[in-house]
């Protein structure tokens, strides 16, 4: 095969991989439009389920996005609150180049692969032992032990990549170690930061499993963090799971939501990243 | 002359490798003292033992004293942070901080204690202007330090060092990442400053070090080999290798034939008039042509090194003339 062919063999094959990743990502979006639209209304989004919602009466699911939007926020704050400080931890200045460091990494990379059901069954155990009922505090909690090993190495390999002149920078003007972490390395990987971030947030507003016995399910918008709470992708699964069509298409409907609110979030932060990149010395 | 650092038998080591062996030098109070050395010879390494950047190398054992002021730098007992703040570090490219102008100059006086608005304002003016960069950004003092040019770069970190009011600059081949007159708008400063800081400056040039040095340290192989006044060491080495390394760069002694002097004429016409001059001489023979057009500095010895011209010294001799000896 002479080197031309193998150069156009080679487009050809780039070329098809990209239109599968791209095509299956339009498909779903594409069976969850075609199916869920008709079911979309105004009271879909403004009111919480009726009597008989589910044999297809009136209502919406408001209590699910309400709750979604309470579990992802939450946890993705909480999770931030230990994964920032944790992240810089394990960085040269800190325990960096220690034995402690390695195994630290090793862990969080065998918690980021590990299935998010079993996270839900942990969750679930511990409430048990204390006595806990299933509630939007123990959903966020599960939640962000979940999102912390995303948040921590992801920040992690971007605050490593910053650079050492720019710390002596810092250091040479008379700052401490922590003036030159929280003044100048959280700044320089502020954009990684905010990437690490969201990434946590999509995986924890996305996640059926974690949140299926320590939040549970419920047709009230939640009133205390004491509170059961509602959330879309079990709302998708509940929906789905009854025989009637009408309730299906409002599974296909309440998928779509999910699907707009991540979309959103992700346009929004390609927005901000531009505000955060402003500075960055490269 | 008074002493203001005070190195006794400095040793460094990277691992097994031993960067410094024995350094003893004395740095005098409010002169710029030149390090001179071929690459690799420790000159780095020495200046970040000065202000113990050096911790954060990973590996680095030093043994030695280096007296500030009567405290040992080295001593595990003291404030680090505040012996830093007393020397500021211009190094060899220029690495302002993630944030704007302003802030990069007002980043030390916030650590440092400063927090009232109008006293930030006052100070982070007065230093941008003693860097000579004031009028070039002004307008813009809340735009990203990472926009300007690296001439610009290089003198908001010499205006952000001056800020925490050091004693001492340290200086790592400040000019080695700026084109001429850049290099030269930094010069300029240094000199300025000469009279109110102790001044160490790293540099590889011999010319450079002619320019500004009052006193001069030449480190070989880790090991400073010699060190004395400026004169004494440049034109009149004592040492076989500090001959050897500046004479490898420079000819210490020079005939000069006839001078030619230009000041008040602009570029092209100082160049025209240099190139008349030498047309007289014989081959070989030594011109020195003083100029104080600041263009003239940078664009007369390119000019005539193009026309095979050998320039053999740059050297500013006040505050507004330069002399070039070019030899035809
Ligand atoms: N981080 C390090 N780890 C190990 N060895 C190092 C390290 N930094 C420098 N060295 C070694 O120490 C010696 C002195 O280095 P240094 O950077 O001080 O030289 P220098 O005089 O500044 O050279 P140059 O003029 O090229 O900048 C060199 O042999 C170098 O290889
Ligand atoms: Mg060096």
């Amino acid at each position: 095969m002479d080197r031309h062919t193998e150069e156009k063999l080679f487009r050809v094959l780039m070329i098809a991989s990209l239109l599968i990743v791209v095509g299956s990502l339009f498909a779903v979006i594409a069976v969850v439009v075609m199916n869920g639209v008709s079911a979309l209304s105004i009271s879909m989004i403004t009111q919480t389920p009726k009597g008989g919602y589910y044999l297809g009466k009136e209502g919406g699911i408001l209590n699910a996005i309400v709750g979604s939007l309470y579990l992802a926020a939450g946890s993705m704050l909480l999770a931030l609150l230990v994964s920032l400080p944790a992240a810089l931890a394990l960085q040269r200045e800190y325990i960096g180049k220690s034995k402690a460091a390695y195994y630290v990494r090793l862990s969080l990379d065998v918690l980021w692969g590990t299935p998010s059901i079993v996270y839900g069954a942990f969750g679930f155990t511990v409430m048990l032992y204390l006595g806990m009922r299933a509630s939007l505090l123990g959903g966020i909690i599960v939640l962000a032990l979940l999102q912390m090993p995303i948040m921590i190495r992801t920040m992690d390999e971007v605050i490593k990549l910053v650079s050492v002149e720019l710390k002596e920078a810092s250091y040479t003007l008379g700052a401490t170690r922590l003036e030159t972490t929280a003044g100048v390395v959280v700044r320089q990987a502020l954009p990684g930061i905010v990437t690490a971030a969201l990434l946590a947030f999509g995986r924890g507003i996305g996640d059926a499993a974690s949140i299926l016995l320590t939040t549970g399910y419920t047709d009230r918008i939640p009133s205390s963090l004491f509170d059961p709470a509602a959330s879309l992708p079990l709302a998708v699964f509940f929906q789905l799971g009854t025989p009637f069509p009408e309730v299906q298409q409002r599974a296909y409907a309440s998928a779509l939501i999910l699907l707009v609110i991540v979309l959103a979030l992700s346009m929004l932060s390609r927005a901000m990243s531009k505000k955060f990149m402003r500075n960055i010395i490269r | 002359m008074k002493t203001h650092i005070n190195v006794q038998n400095l040793n460094a080591f990277y691992g097994e490798h031993q960067a410094l062996r024995n350094i003893s030098v004395e740095i005098p109070e409010k002169q710029i003292t030149a390090i001179i050395g071929p690459s690799g010879c420790g000159k780095s390494t020495f200046l970040k033992c000065l202000n113990r950047l050096i911790d954060l190398t990973e590996g680095v054992r030093v043994s030695g004293k280096i007296l500030v002021d009567g405290t040992d730098v080295l001593d595990r007992g003291i404030e680090i942070t505040e012996v830093r703040r007393k020397m500021g570090l211009l190094p060899q490219r220029p690495n302002p901080l993630p944030m704007s102008i302003y802030d990069n100059v007002a980043y030390g006086l916030r650590i440092h204690g400063t927090r009232d608005r109008k006293a930030l304002n006052e100070k982070v003016e007065h230093y941008l202007k003693i860097a000579g960069l004031w009028d070039e950004v002004k307008d813009r003092l809340r735009s990203p330090a990472a926009k300007l040019s690296i001439g610009q770069q290089q003198r908001l970190c010499l205006a952000r060092g001056l800020a925490v009011e050091p004693e001492i600059i340290l200086c790592d081949e400040p000019t080695s990442a700026l084109d001429p007159l850049s290099s030269q708008h930094i010069e300029q400063q240094l000199l300025k400053l000469s009279e109110r800081y102790t001044i160490v400056i790293v540099t590889h040039n011999i010319h450079q070090a002619m320019r500004l040095a009052d006193y001069v340290v030449h480190f070989y192989l880790g090991e400073v080999v010699e060190h004395g006044e400026a004169s004494e060491v440049l034109e009149n080495p004592k040492d076989e290798r500090t001959r050897a390394y500046i004479n490898g760069t420079f000819l210490t002694q020079i005939k000069i034939d006839t001078e030619v002097n230009l000041k008040g004429n602009k570029c092209p016409f100082n160049f025209v008039y240099a190139k008349q001059a030498l047309h007289n001489l014989e081959p070989g023979k030594v011109m020195r042509v003083i100029v104080d057009d600041p263009m003239a500095v940078t664009e007369v010895p390119r000019g005539m090194e193009a026309d095979g011209h050998k320039v053999l010294n740059v050297k500013q001799i006040n505050s507004t003339d330069w002399a070039i000896v070019i030899q035809k």
